[in-house]
């Protein structure tokens, strides 16, 4: 301990900086001994099961039965049927995850600028106006409140109002989307270089005129990029949005798990496993085109 | 949106004003925000037990660079780490309790996993990317790589590891919340019954605690890291 706090001191020897940092990293220190003792000695823990040899032959036979060994039945996993059967939720959950993306860059799109601090309080040379700044406060509280409920309680929510499907889903991972990609784009906004917005201003170009071509052009890569790496993030989410919201590959793997099909399961996260795999390769390659094209 | 879904929206909206602000509700949602934080943190520090060893493994700073073991392990590493991160904590969650039962264990198991993934991954890039100055002079003074390791790369990256865990607490958090889909206890969990009991004003409580939750972590998470850099 007095060993990684020497070392942190040593990099930043700043006297404010160092205490706020000492009292973080012993809050953190107590934190971490107050839920490992709620979770292990105050819940129900059962944390000697873990060295129980039923639970492991539980665990061990679990494995099994997801690999298939031990039925005379065929693997789901080994039918070429059943892969083109899959394929078809796959394409759902695909669709579901491109969906929520377009409807979270939408939404960061409407607000980037009145989410931006140096619009709003006329840096970039429009004139700063009482609404504007109410509107900047209000943007940004609709950020934060969006980014702090994650997408599954979103899809508990909006399953109220839509009947369950791939757009309920897609709403409800675009709206936490929409807080995260927001926030980000907004503060991209405001580290731009404010030059050529002001120059634009200043020659007598009107609101829209600065925008197409003082600001979107020096945030559009950063914005693509920021959507891009979001999409990694909800091809994953996708899936676990289906158990709630009834659709593609998530509401599969539910109803498989309570079926006890579990080499259905199997297949069901291989075709997972190939989808993220394949939106990372994707994305990573539209990145690079990004940067450079 | 379904027949009833405009006046569903409409009463869900209306229940903000108030939310249920009863001493009993309240009891139970400052319950179930403290188990979040606790399954977030418990979590979060299996994932640096996990993340830190792999992380600097799969740095490959640990091997000299002639050694013949470097580019296998470290390959096998990174692999290892994009598996564990490339499957959600929740289908995580639902294969431990299929495997070892519904206990807090697994639920620790379920988040600790895909982020010491993430750490790891993190953490081998910032090791990459510790300057070279200092690590050749105490390679010219004949240390060891694993000297090199402990007295060089971590000591320079620790600052920026930190960091990074700290805004990761954030969205442990919020991964935290939804392991109730399983039956692990905490906001998720109470947000499930009221929603399934159409109580929309403690649905608003219980996202407001949330919400409030999430900001104090990344006010606190926001300041370390700037504390950190400056």
């Amino acid at each position: 301990m007095k060993r990684l706090l020497a070392i942190v001191g040593a990099a930043r020897p700043r006297r404010g900086h160092l205490s706020f940092i000492r009292f973080s990293i012993y809050a953190a220190l107590l934190l971490m001994a107050c839920s490992w003792g709620y979770l292990l000695l105050g819940t129900d823990s059962r944390l000697g099961d873990l060295f129980q040899s039923q639970t492991w032959s539980h665990a061990g036979s679990f494995l099994g039965q997801l690999l298939g060994l031990g039925s005379d039945r065929t693997p789901v996993y080994l039918q070429g049927s059943e892969w083109a059967e899959k394929a078809r939720l796959a394409y759902k959950t695909l669709a579901m995850s491109v969906l929520a993306i377009g409807i979270a860059g939408a939404g960061a799109m409407l607000t980037l600028l009145p989410g931006a601090r140096n619009v709003s309080n006329g840096d970039l040379g429009g004139r700063p106006s009482r609404i504007g700044s109410l509107i900047y406060y209000l943007v940004r509280l609709l950020y934060t409140f969006t980014r702090a409920v994650p997408e599954l309680v979103w899809a508990l929510i909006v399953v109220f109002f839509f009947s369950g499907g791939v757009l309920a889903g897609a709403i409800a991972l675009g709206l936490h989307n929409f807080g995260v990609v927001g926030r980000l784009s907004s503060e991209v906004v405001e580290n731009l270089q404010p030059n050529p917005a002001r120059a634009l201003r200043a020659a007598g170009a009107s609101n829209l005129e600065t925008l197409a071509y003082g600001i979107l052009p020096q945030a559009m890569p950063r914005l693509i990029t920021y959507l891009l790496y979001r999409w990694e993030v909800v091809i994953r989410t996708t899936v676990v949005v289906g158990f709630v919201s009834a659709s593609g590959l998530g509401r599969e793997f539910r109803l498989s798990l309570s079926f006890f099909n579990y080499t259905e399961v199997t297949l069901i996260l291989l075709w997972y496993l190939l989808l993220v795999l394949g939106v990372d390769l994707l994305s990573s390659w539209l990145r690079r085109r990004v940067r450079f094209g | 949106m379904h027949g009833g879904g405009g006046r569903v929206a409409l009463k869900f909206g209306l229940a903000l004003f108030p939310p249920d602000l009863s001493p009993a509700f309240l009891s139970t949602a400052l319950r179930a925000t403290w188990q979040t934080i606790a399954y977030a943190v418990a979590g979060l520090t299996l994932a640096v037990m996990i993340g830190l060893p792999l992380g600097i493994i799969a740095s490959g700073t640990i091997f000299s660079s002639s050694s013949r073991l470097r580019l296998p392990v470290i390959a096998v590493t990174r692999l290892l780490l994009a598996g564990l991160r490339s499957i959600h904590e929740l289908v995580w969650a639902v294969l431990f309790v299929a495997a070892i039962g519904l206990s807090p264990v697994a639920a620790i198991f379920a988040l600790g996993l895909p982020y010491g993934g993430i750490l790891g991954r993190i953490y081998a890039e910032l090791l990459q990317e510790a300057p070279g100055e200092p690590l050749r002079a105490l390679r010219a003074a004949g240390a060891s790589p694993w000297r090199l390791v402990f007295y060089g790369y971590v000591p320079m990256s620790l600052p920026d590891m930190v960091g990074y865990t700290f805004y990761r607490f954030e969205c442990a958090i919020r991964s935290a919340a939804i392991l109730s889909f399983v039956g692990i206890q905490g906001l998720g969990y109470q947000l499930q019954l009221s929603l399934r009991d159409l109580l929309f004003d403690q649905v608003w409580t219980l996202l407001l605690f949330l919400v409030a939750v999430i900001v104090v972590v990344d006010l606190w998470s926001g300041r370390v890291r700037r504390s950190l850099a400056s």
